[in-house]
């Protein structure tokens, strides 16, 4: 009888034994109404089930992802870092511009576009950000942040187990943004295979290192870390999505009389 | 015709010049507290990069914020709504107690700050107070935008919030003792009992 190679089915069986052993949160009482209104601005009804993943994911954070962010940052040197952190920006560029195309920005767009023809040649295959002295500065985007932008709600606060806080639309923007990155598509065989998965891992740890300061710091002072580091995902979240939205940046060219600055 | 465009000059003036009296107090404003925020950044500055000993920052750096901060409004916003419930001995001791963690948090990580510098922007009237943009430049570090929020409410400017890259630092905080509180039966003891050990970590 062939044994099971694949991992999935056990997995996806302890993560459904932890979904229904966790459950859901419970609402507060209707007769304390400061309660409800903070249980419904804090937006986790399946906070028992998220903590579990967030202790999981602290779990792996601790044995795996920190100790090596901890050794990229000491053994790598911070130019080379750097480097590699612009090279990685360049390479999900393209992801950005159709992102930026379908929010209907077309300044941000703009930026994008000419963040990757000039990075990707003065800047030598995007090792050197030369883009946002030339005036093109670099923003965030997704697909998560163009749903939103469409207008579709949040949906509850989820801790998903590798990728962190997320919620329903920003990990259906996630799934999209993959399937839209056009290097997720371009070429076959071990060499495109192992540079692919070579670029998701050196992603994950770049982030991590990027991120290991401000971790350590709530993680510290934090009385409960999963609280903040849901609070101020949210916060992030809608900082973000309200910066693509009120970024209307009138889209003259230079040489022509520009409208009054607001 | 000579009256009605009279009569719609006047109409059209008079709420221009009515405008004009609260917008004045309100450019007051708004200077007062751009000003203030510069005053409060150079002073922060000049103590981070500045020749004293670590000690003796943390000391200056502590006299700046109880100068600039609404440190007890603070304190009372991230206690929220068990501020009514809890004793008045209780919130003595919480007030007491958040002023010396924040003071810890703020002044824990004097050492990053070394060689930076605030570039201060515009300022923007919003609810309960004004709030000016700046940008906070750490060598080595991208720029991060930063808002400072002023309240002149206690009658001199002074800061309650402070928004990092879009996140505000009191609701950040608020969440997490409402959390806390939510997991420990709201009691608002257990949550002074958790300062109190945060604070003598450091001591």
């Amino acid at each position: 009888m062939r044994r099971l190679s694949c991992p999935f089915p056990p997995l996806a069986a302890v993560v459904a034994f932890a979904v229904a052993l966790a459950g859901c949160a419970s609402k507060p009482p209707a007769d304390d109404p400061d309660a409800v209104a903070e249980y419904n601005q804090t937006n986790d009804p399946m906070e028992p089930t998220n903590r579990v993943f967030y202790a999981i994911n602290d779990g792996l954070d601790t044995v795996i992802m920190r100790p090596l962010a901890v050794a990229y940052k000491y053994v790598v040197p911070d130019t080379v870092r750097s480097h590699a952190h612009n090279v990685l920006s360049n390479l999900s560029m393209p992801v950005a511009l159709f992102n930026d195309m379908m929010q209907g920005r077309p300044r941000r767009a703009g930026d994008s576009l000419m963040r990757i023809v000039v990075n990707s040649t003065v800047g030598v295959a995007g090792i050197f950000d030369v883009a946002t002295g030339w005036g093109w500065p670099k923003h965030e985007t997704d697909a998560g942040m163009t749903l939103a932008l469409w207008g579709l709600p949040e949906g509850p606060f989820l801790f998903l187990p590798v990728l962190g806080p997320s919620s329903p639309r920003d990990a259906t923007g996630f799934a999209s943004d993959l399937a839209m990155d056009p290097l997720t598509w371009v070429g076959q065989g071990v060499v495109v295979s192992a540079l692919g998965w070579s670029r998701y891992s050196l992603s994950a740890v770049n982030t991590r290192a990027d991120l290991l300061v401000d971790l350590d710091k709530i993680k510290e002072q934090a009385l409960d870390p999963y609280a903040t580091i849901r609070s101020l995902y949210q916060q992030h979240r809608q900082s973000q999505i309200e910066d693509a939205r009120s970024d209307d940046r009138a889209t003259v060219p230079a040489w022509f009389a520009q409208p009054r600055q607001p | 015709m000579l009256t009605r465009r009279i009569l719609l000059l006047s109409v059209t003036a008079l709420p221009v010049a009515l405008g004009l009296a609260p917008s004045r107090a309100w450019a007051q404003n708004l200077e007062q507290a751009v000003a203030f925020i510069e005053r409060t950044s150079n002073d922060i500055v000049a103590v981070a990069n500045g020749p004293a000993s670590p000690v003796d920052k943390m000391k200056q750096l502590q006299a700046v914020i109880d100068r600039a901060v609404d440190v007890n409004e603070v304190a009372r916003f991230c206690l929220g709504r068990f501020w009514r419930i809890a004793s008045a001995a209780q919130q003595k001791e919480y007030l007491d107690l958040f002023h010396r963690v924040l003071m810890i948090n703020i002044t824990g990580k004097l050492g990053e700050y070394q060689g930076v510098s605030i570039a201060i922007g515009r300022g923007q009237p919003r609810e309960g107070g004004v709030v000016v943009a700046s940008v906070v430049n750490r060598p080595g570090n991208p720029p991060s935008k930063v808002e400072w929020v002023v309240s002149t409410e206690s009658g001199s400017p002074k800061i309650v919030d402070v928004i990092a890259e879009g996140t505000s630092l009191r609701l950040t905080q608020r969440s997490d003792y409402s959390a806390y509180l939510g997991r420990n039966n709201n009691n608002v003891q257990a949550l002074i009992d958790a300062m109190k050990q945060q604070a003598s970590q450091q001591d």
